[in-house]
């Protein structure tokens, strides 16, 4: 029964940790699947948003470094959840500003100056943390210390912490959010339709600059708020977007290069068996990802799901 | 040229990749007309439809549309001023339905043309492409070859345009479609929308519009009314010439 617990507690861990992933792979999916540019400072959004989120909570929970209660222990949770809305909105600009001063002038160029440029700006991310927060890690436990007085959730028998729980929650929320807006809303699928076909979209109407722009806005703005829901577990560093990056990579290549649906999938395969590792044989916990991901491409050698835009 | 002309095409110079294809095109049609351009693979019809559209770089020329220089736009403009484009190779949007196909260009020009009838548009639409009728919630890659091409031609007609470019439209498709399709284009033509027809098969064309052009390695080398074109001997040759059934 004990070994039951703890592979359910783990699995949920690893769901957990996926939909983060997922958050940050999906920006990364898209950006790739309409942009075609792999955004390689992708993670560094990643690391801003967490950052950002660092001081946008950091601020209000001055007034709130006791909660109490139910109610304040609530309101502490909202407001923290509230804090990473806020920290991915102020990733919406700086998404702009990185397409449109930046990438634009690079589209139908080779590749390498994308990669190149994203590379560059992956530094300069970094640097820009460097400058504002400082060389050495913020320590988020101190101003998120409420959510550990947050009741842990009990259900079946299991104990699994309140906070996690509500991130699977708006991660759910978010997957079929997305989902219902490449499927169903217009502009959605005036999006996918840019990702079939760019030239077409322009003969009907479509500015493909715009579809960009926004694109890589929402793709910062998802990679910002993984960043933000991931604090309250971790610390702020100057090292944090490296390993979601790589990640996201082995994700969006197991689900295939540009499906969304492949990215929700794939970052629950490597959330949930990166999470089993960690419990079974934690050397293998950055091995694993990468063992499935070689088992997947020997078998689909174009990911589980085709390209995107086809099936979003 | 006359002055009434719809679209009013001067000396294009359109290139693919860098290469000048078209030479010095002149090209008219007059609102409601129906024009044909015809001429071998290769020759140059379809980056003269891609230099209207905005779409090839031009080396030289003029695309007045309206009375508007059309060169001086953003791409996605053209169609905003009222130009269907159907391209040769259909260019559909996949994993999408027939029906998404033709709601798409109303949303994304339907503020610009002032569409606000969604949905009486699309059913008109498939009033004039009856035989889509009951495919309209199938993914359009699991269409045949002729329905592919009406749905290609249905979004462009979704965008209510004045001007309807079609670029081989009966390019590879068995006769009767063929007949079909050309009734379709007719139906439309007696609409009031003007029409731009490219083909590379001379017999196709000639009965279904007003005027002929002939257009060889990227030059206009015959042009009038159809009867008259047709008789003439280059256009005879490229009639009996390879790339005819």
């Amino acid at each position: 029964m004990v070994e039951l617990a703890n592979f359910a507690i783990h699995t949920l861990n690893g769901i957990q940790y996926g939909f983060i992933l997922f958050l940050i792979a999906s920006g990364l999916t898209i950006i790739l699947g309409i942009l075609d540019v792999l955004n390689l400072a992708h993670g560094e959004l990643y690391a801003v948003g967490a950052y950002v989120a660092f001081s946008v909570f950091g601020y209000v929970s001055g007034a709130f470094a006791n909660p109490e209660g139910f109610v304040g222990l609530a309101t502490f949770l909202v407001l923290s959840l509230l804090a990473a809305v806020v920290a991915a909105a102020i990733m919406v600009p700086l998404g702009l500003l990185l397409e449109a001063v930046f990438l634009r002038p690079l589209y139908g160029r080779d590749e390498v100056y994308q990669l190149v440029l994203t590379f560059g700006l992956l530094l300069i991310l970094k640097d820009m943390n460097k400058l504002i927060w400082g060389p050495l890690p913020v320590r988020a436990g101190d101003i998120y210390s409420g959510i550990n007085r947050i009741p842990a959730a009990e259900f079946v028998g299991l104990t699994f912490p309140t906070f996690k729980l509500v991130i699977i929650a708006v991660g759910a929320v978010v997957v079929v959010g997305l989902f219902y807006f490449f499927n169903r809303t217009k502009l959605g699928r005036i999006i996918r339709a840019t990702a079939i076909d760019r030239e077409m979209a322009t003969a009907i109407g479509v500015s493909t600059d715009r579809v960009f722009t926004l694109v890589f806005a929402m793709g910062a703005f998802f990679a910002g708020f993984a960043g933000a829901m991931a604090l309250p577990q971790s610390n702020a560093s100057l090292e944090m977007g490296a390993n979601p990056l790589v990640l996201s990579f082995v994700i969006i290549v197991i689900g295939g290069l540009g499906s969304l649906r492949g990215a929700f999938v794939g970052a629950m395969i490597v959330g949930v068996l990166s999470r089993w590792a960690v419990w079974q044989y934690p050397p293998a916990e950055i091995a694993a990802p990468f063992a499935i991901m070689a088992l997947i491409l020997l078998v689909k050698p174009n990911g589980l799901f085709g390209t995107w835009g086809e099936t979003a | 040229m006359s002055a009434d002309s719809l679209l009013s095409v001067r000396g294009l110079d359109a290139a693919v990749e860098g290469f000048q294809v078209t030479e010095d095109v002149d090209l008219d049609v007059a609102a409601g007309e129906a024009v044909g351009l015809v001429g071998r693979n290769g020759a140059g019809k379809t980056t003269t439809f891609r230099g209207v559209m905005g779409l090839a770089d031009l080396f030289a020329g003029s695309v007045r549309f309206k009375g508007e220089e059309l060169t001086e736009l953003r791409p996605e403009v053209v169609p905003m001023r009222g130009i269907g484009y159907q391209p040769e190779d259909r260019k559909l949007f996949t994993g999408m339905t027939v029906e998404e196909n033709f709601r798409l260009p109303i949303w994304s020009v339907g503020d610009a043309r002032g569409l606000d009838d969604e949905d009486a548009i699309v059913e008109e639409v498939f009033d004039v492409l009856d035989e889509l009728d009951d495919r309209r919630d199938a993914l359009v890659e699991n269409l045949s070859g002729g329905q592919a091409k009406m749905v290609a031609i249905g979004r462009a007609l979704a965008l209510q345009p004045d001007l309807l470019i079609l670029d081989e439209p009966l390019e590879g498709l068995a006769p009767i479609v063929v007949e079909n399709l050309k009734g379709y284009i007719e139906e439309i033509n007696d609409q009031g929308i003007a029409v731009l027809i490219a083909e590379s098969n001379v017999t196709h064309v000639p009965d279904i519009v007003d005027q002929l052009y002939v257009i060889e390695r990227g030059e206009v080398v015959d042009s009038g009314p159809p009867d008259e074109v047709v008789e003439k001997p280059d256009v005879q040759r490229l009639m009996q010439g390879s790339g005819v059934e």
